[in-house]
């Protein structure tokens, strides 16, 4: 107890690596709040975006933050329903990154939409019709289930210890925590396909018009967030001179990301080639530019050989796997490339021409790089992601490390 | 895992039968293989019920939009608007791109009516001008998350700039690129070129951050409504583009009505859509040119 007391008082010195790290993300955050003003004074004219390339940086910034944020899901799935409890403190920490993850997601949509004072039209006008608005309600829902979550962690704050009410409160939400993982894992269900879904209904746009996007999005979505899970964690671990979760737990989830990384490529090796099998107007043009035109590089690099390939092998051979600094690298890879196919993803789908039916050969075709104020908005949003994560990670009682807190009573 | 987690483990213990014996310890006992007790049940098969019942209903909804034999306003019962365009008389000279630039107002940047050159197809240039398809089946209604883009009674396909909240999905779905977006703020300006020598704006300026296109003027198909005017016989209710073509490259009008000038158009002509290999039914068909192709006139 004493140890701990002096722990958190060690914390309050202001010129600790600590503190230079959380004021590094305000720095950050300053910026984005002047490109924030920016974009709401003047609008979405500030972007590159045009009506040719009308989704970019934000849309990727949001996909990646949902899909490193699946860890949530999985894990608690995992462990609540199927009983793993040695996952229970990883879950945790999964939930913490998730529920942050999809705050994210929440603010890249807010600055995206032209009207952002209208966020509130998708809840009220329904086109039930569209994969966005069942995206919208799933993020909702499941945003609320991450609350219930992560709101026990939050509660046990020294400074809230005294309100009896919400402890009592607290305690009875956390009796509920299975019941959150299955409906959890129904919501994430719905809504990690259907945001591949998304792309994949585009019935004009060949390069995205698979039956595969929504299968291939949720897969790659439970490797890419129980490695960035796993990839995290280590890192907090590593820096922090901590354990939150035992060594035992982190080399099986990395495991099984490792084995449904596999899946992943196993079936997107299969859609690549069964999919352009033969010339598909726009689908082949679209593949010839990922494989060896614009996007060549950072698709063989970091979305196959390393953030597929190289990950897989890292994540399921035990030899490297058990080995720290290869869980490491081989998790961290493995977030790496789940968001580079995002990124492909999106950025793809809009360098292929929509006319390349018989009587139109002017090309109607986009090009795109963020503007500054694209990246300073999305470097806004991760920073304070990380700064919420850091100040988290460091004072809720949850995630203390494993010697001095005893697993009682969870 | 503690007592509150009963009520999700029953249905499951139910459904897989587990090789441990039940304990025998009555209706409360609580385990894997435990049995259901009455009211458990009922809960149960009315969470089942509900559940079932809305799933019903989105599914039932979202299927109204995908029948193929249903069309949204199909040939028999009203009007049924088209534009058609004459790929051999269409000169290129861009009227109609200009007026509707000063008729709707719109950026010259983000113009509802382009203009695009094919050069090769048929051996000389030939000119495509491309409004919105108005499509039976509109990839943008599908997606809008909204219903902000929408088919009003007599199947155009309208905005509506209120509710739209600018996530642009429906420029991603359009696979004729026809929608434009509002990056910036024009309400208070006066910047357009084409006014008034092509014409005067008749609709207002959309606000910033919502997705807007062709419209067919419905503001003057909607006079013709209220007058009884037939839009492609009466200027006042014809599309700017339409009235403006020196080479009466484009007509509108009823396809319904065997007089109209656009059934007469199309009368003998090989006529296309775009992309027809998409089922998305354009209201915009293109006649071919006759000449080079050999096609029977």
């Amino acid at each position: 107890m004493s140890a701990a007391v002096q722990q958190q008082r060690k914390s309050f010195n202001l010129f600790s690596p600590f503190w230079f790290w959380i004021g590094f993300l305000g720095i950050v955050i300053l910026i984005g709040l002047y490109a924030t003003f920016l974009i709401m004074t003047k609008g979405l004219v500030v972007t590159n975006l045009t009506d040719l390339t009308p989704w970019g940086l934000w849309i990727i910034l949001d996909l990646s933050c949902i899909g490193l944020g699946a860890g949530a899901f999985s894990i608690s799935a995992i462990t609540y329903i199927l009983g793993q409890d040695q996952f229970k403190r990883l879950a945790r920490v999964a939930v913490f990154i998730g529920i942050l993850g999809y705050s994210g997601a929440l603010m890249a949509l807010f600055f995206d939409i032209g009207r952002p004072d209208r966020f509130w039209h998708g809840w009220v006008f329904w086109n039930v019709h569209s994969m966005l608005w069942e995206v919208t309600m799933c993020i909702t829902l499941y945003f609320t289930v991450l609350t219930f979550e992560v709101f026990p962690m939050v509660v046990e704050l020294p400074f809230l210890k005294r309100f009896t009410w919400l402890q009592n409160f607290a305690h009875r939400v956390h009796d509920y925590t299975p019941v959150l993982a299955i409906v959890g894992l129904g919501l994430s269900l719905l809504h990690q396909s259907s945001l591949g879904g998304t792309y994949g209904v585009v019935v004009g746009r060949a390069a995205l018009f698979r039956a595969t996007m929504p299968i291939l999005f949720i897969v790659s979505a439970v490797a890419g967030g129980i490695s960035f899970t796993v990839f995290i964690t280590l890192v907090v671990q590593w820096i922090g001179k901590r354990t939150l979760v035992s060594n035992n737990a982190l080399f099986a989830a990395g495991q099984i990301s490792g084995a449904i990384l596999l899946l992943y490529l196993y079936m997107r090796f299969w859609d690549t080639t069964a999919g352009n099998y033969g010339y598909v107007p726009g689908r082949s043009e679209a593949f010839t530019t990922l494989s060896s035109g614009t996007y060549a590089v950072t698709f063989w690099t970091w979305e196959i050989f390393l953030g597929g390939l190289l990950a897989a092998i890292l994540l399921i051979r035990a030899r490297f796997r058990q080995n720290i600094l290869l869980l490491l690298i081989g998790s961290g890879l493995a977030a790496i490339g789940l968001v580079a196919n995002r990124w492909h993803t999106t950025l793809l789908a809009f360098t292929e021409p929509l006319s390349e039916n018989p009587p139109m050969t002017d090309p109607l075709v986009g090009s795109y790089t963020p503007a500054w104020t694209e990246w300073a908005i999305t470097f806004m949003v991760i920073s304070i992601l990380a700064m919420i994560f850091s100040l988290g990670i460091k004072f809720l009682p949850a995630f203390r490390d494993m010697s001095e807190q005893t697993e009682a009573a969870h | 895992m503690s007592e509150h987690t009963k009520d999700e483990h029953a249905p499951q213990g139910e459904q897989i039968p587990q090789s441990e014996p039940a304990p025998s310890g009555g209706p409360t006992q609580q385990g894997p293989t435990r049995e259901l007790d009455r009211r458990e049940f009922v809960r149960l098969i009315a969470g089942l019920g509900i559940s079932a019942a809305a799933a019903g209903w989105v599914w039932s909804a979202f299927l109204a939009h995908n029948d193929p034999a249903e069309e949204v306003n199909g040939h028999g019962e009203g009007p049924y608007w088209v534009m058609v365009i004459d790929l051999e008389a269409c000169i290129g000279c861009e009227r109609c791109v200009y007026a509707c630039q000063a008729t709707n107002d719109t950026d010259s940047e983000h113009r509802w009516n382009i203009l695009l050159t094919d050069e090769e197809t048929f051996g000389q240039p030939v000119f495509i001008t491309r409004p919105c398809m108005h499509c039976e089946h509109a990839p943008c209604v599908e997606v809008c998350p909204v219903a902000a883009t929408y088919h009003r009674e007599d199947g155009l396909v309208m905005m509506d700039y209120q509710r739209c909240i600018g996530c642009r999905y429906c420029m991603v779905a359009c696979p004729y690129g026809v929608r434009v977006f509002n990056w910036d703020d024009r309400e208070d300006e006066t910047d357009n070129e084409m006014v008034p020598t092509w014409g005067t704006p008749e609709i207002n300026r959309r606000p910033r951050g919502v997705a807007e296109k062709c419209t067919f003027c419905s503001q003057r198909i909607d006079l013709a409504y209220e007058t009884g005017l037939r839009p492609g016989y009466d200027r006042a209710v014809t599309p700017a583009c339409v009235n403006i073509c020196p080479t009466e490259a484009r007509r509108f009008g009823d396809l319904n009505d065997p007089e109209s000038p656009v059934s007469r158009a199309m009368k003998g002509r090989q006529a296309v859509v775009l992309r027809e290999n998409l089922g998305t039914h354009p209201r915009v068909y293109y006649l071919l040119p006759e000449a080079e192709e050999g096609e029977e006139a």
